[in-house]
């Protein structure tokens, strides 16, 4: 059973097929991402503009590997920190929302290079959230 | 009958997800099938699907798909001895039955005369009264002052509706429940028909209230054999275009199938009918004592055939071409039965919160349920691209279950887990459709879905919930993007194609 509240748990299963887990309820999303992005959930399809309200709502990692918020949230738990190793999917930090938690994950392996955002800090769309950098090979 | 087959060779005079059925079939049946394309479709699943695919001209269907010369070039080139025309097109073109005749090719339909026939309403209707089947009682008055037309209405009987003789598509129609409101009706319903369409000749029909549009499959061969396989209830329909068909109709009794059917072989008799064809009926009232009114015959295989062939069990396409190639029919009537019950959903390239505008573009992601009782006609595949130059239909839903609630939610089931992504459908109507208390009671008409359209279509849209900006968010973050997965954009160079003439 799920409750609106319970946290939000996404996992990638390749070919634009997510594992969608909130409390126990566990479902199967679709989604791809074009100009705009197309989301398939319990049947219903969205269109999920990137700039629906005006800002760019850029998706998670950038060029300089830049984590941001996809959406206005609020910080509610930091789970690393800098310079910490971290693997793809791991859960960095929960976001808020709508009253709903929101994890986000790294999208790649990588080590943290910087935390730039506080738990209880409001950010918007296209913040910065933290920095990933290639882990260092070991000389 | 024989093992062996005269046709070795058949093309197929259409496109999308009819092309792709009479392909599939001709595969089963052990016969090559062409393909025909139009520059908009030379990627398209039907022409890629084909044994021979032969490029007949440009997007325009005029140019292309309605080009009697350049699909019976590409018979001749192909040396097809049949032609299969699907719906829609040149399927109910009595000039293409013809040169296909004169070209000596087999055409898999009905001769000449009887598209001709039928597809004349005026000669449909005297046939089918000749034939002694009921049709809307109506008439187009001699005289056609005030009172010659008021006294037709009290013959025909109130409610009646005044229609422009000359016109349609529902232009200048009235309607008049008494002698009180043809005093406006009359010269009102007169104007309005001069001024579309230069005539002011009126037709004076009775106005069937709440009519049901039931149709029944009949086969006839070309030894004398004609059965019906039932009805098909086709009332969820919107200006004219089905979108929800099944079998059996939840209103038709025993005694009434066999009224309906037993007509419906009546016509197809007097029309000196070959092949598949249609008789359409309004029906007024439920029950034993329904009245019914033949409406039209549609002299080609129909869009929503797939639920006659999943509760009767017998391939229509395989017939059609059996016939064609002068087979007796393989059963009688008598060993023809309805076995469960099978509903049809049409996924159109149409967004139904936006007043059902066609929609363009690549089918980014698409991916078809796989469930027991479900079967799936489609036209397009991942990657397709969809032109606005043809008919919006992509593809049809068709589930199958022993009762009419189990196929219901079947169908449901199996819609809500169809992602189409890319271009918006009306996949969003149909869940809403198949939820609807009118339509889980059976309970529809007609002008079900003009009178409750607004009221569902604005149920359907609905803000991303958290968790679907969440898959969003992840889709954008793990590089999930049609470029990622090879899916061609519309307009892109692809590399295959730039290929071309090189030395691979």
């Amino acid at each position: 059973m799920s409750d609106p509240g319970d946290p939000i748990d996404i996992v990638p299963l390749g070919n634009g097929r997510f594992q969608v887990t909130q409390g126990t309820k566990r479902t199967i999303a679709y989604a791809i991402a074009g100009r705009d992005t197309w989301v398939f959930l319990d049947g219903h399809t969205f269109v999920v503009n990137d700039t629906a309200d005006g800002s760019p709502r850029r998706s998670r990692i950038d060029e300089q590997g830049a984590l941001t918020a996809p959406m206005p949230a609020t910080v509610l738990k930091i789970n690393v920190a800098a310079g910490q190793p971290v693997q793809r999917n791991d859960v960095v930090m929960v976001l808020e929302a709508m009253k709903m938690e929101l994890p986000i994950r790294s999208p790649r392996d990588g080590v943290v290079k910087a935390i730039r955002c506080e738990a209880g800090e409001l950010v918007q769309p296209g913040t910065m959230l933290l920095e990933l950098e290639d882990a260092k090979i070991a000389p | 009958m024989t093992a062996s087959h005269p046709f070795n060779r058949i093309l197929i005079a259409n496109r999308g997800e009819i092309a792709v059925r009479v392909i599939r079939a001709c595969r089963e049946m052990g016969i090559e099938s062409v393909a025909v394309y139009s520059d908009a479709d030379a990627r398209a699943l039907h022409a890629s699907l084909a044994d021979v695919a032969v490029r007949i001209g440009p997007p325009p269907a005029i140019e292309s798909y309605l080009s009697i010369d350049a699909i019976l070039a590409a018979a001749r080139q192909t040396g097809a001895q049949a032609i299969h025309p699907g719906y829609g097109f040149l399927s109910e073109n009595a000039d293409f039955a013809s040169a296909c005749d004169a070209a000596g090719v087999a055409f898999i339909g009905p001769p000449p005369q009887a598209i001709e026939r039928m597809g004349s309403k005026i000669a449909a209707r005297t046939l089918a009264i000749e034939a002694g089947v009921p049709v809307v009682p109506g008439e187009t008055p001699a005289d056609q002052s005030d009172a010659a037309i008021a006294d037709a209405a009290r013959r025909v009987g109130f409610p009646v509706l005044l229609k422009p003789s000359e016109g349609g598509g529902g232009i200048g129609m009235k309607t008049a429940r008494s002698d009180r409101d043809l005093v406006e009706a009359i010269p009102q319903g007169r104007r309005e028909a001069l001024a579309a369409f230069g005539d002011g000749t009126l037709y004076v029909e009775r106005l069937i209230e709440q009519p049901r549009h039931i149709e029944f499959q009949v086969l006839a061969d070309h030894h004398g054999h004609i059965v019906h396989l039932f009805e098909r209830e086709c009332s969820i329909q919107r200006r004219h275009q089905k979108v929800i068909e099944e079998s059996p109709s939840p209103v038709v009794t025993p005694a009434l199938r066999q009224r309906m059917g037993d007509a419906a072989v009546a016509v197809a008799r007097k029309a000196g009918y070959r092949n598949a064809g249609t008789v359409e009926f309004l029906v007024e009232g439920a029950g034993d004592s329904a009245r019914f009114y033949f409406l039209e015959m549609n002299t080609r295989l129909q869009v929503e055939h797939p639920v006659t062939e999943q509760v009767t069990g017998v391939d229509l396409v395989r017939a059609q071409i059996g016939i064609a190639a002068g087979r007796e029919l393989a059963w009688t009537q008598k060993d023809l039965s309805q076995r469960g019950h099978a509903i049809e959903l049409r996924v159109y390239a149409e967004d139904p919160a936006n007043h059902d505008l066609p929609q363009a573009g690549s089918l980014l992601l698409y991916r078809e349920p796989t469930m027991p009782g479900v079967r799936i006609d489609s036209g397009v595949t991942e990657g397709s691209d969809v032109a606005v130059h043809y008919d919006p239909l992509l593809v049809k839903l068709i589930a199958s279950g022993e009762t009419r609630s189990a196929a219901r939610a079947r169908a449901l089931a199996a819609i809500r887990d169809y992602p189409v992504l890319g271009i918006r459908t009306n996949i969003p109507l149909l869940i809403e459709l198949l939820q609807h208390p009118r339509f889980v009671a059976g309970n529809i008409d007609t002008g079900f879905l003009d009178a409750e359209g607004d009221a569902i279509r604005a149920r359907l849209s609905s803000s991303p919930s958290p968790a679907v900006v969440a898959v969003a968010a992840a889709a954008r973050a793990s590089g999930t993007t049609a470029a990622s997965r090879g899916v061609a954009r519309a307009n892109n160079i692809d590399p295959w194609s730039s290929l071309r003439g090189a030395r691979v």
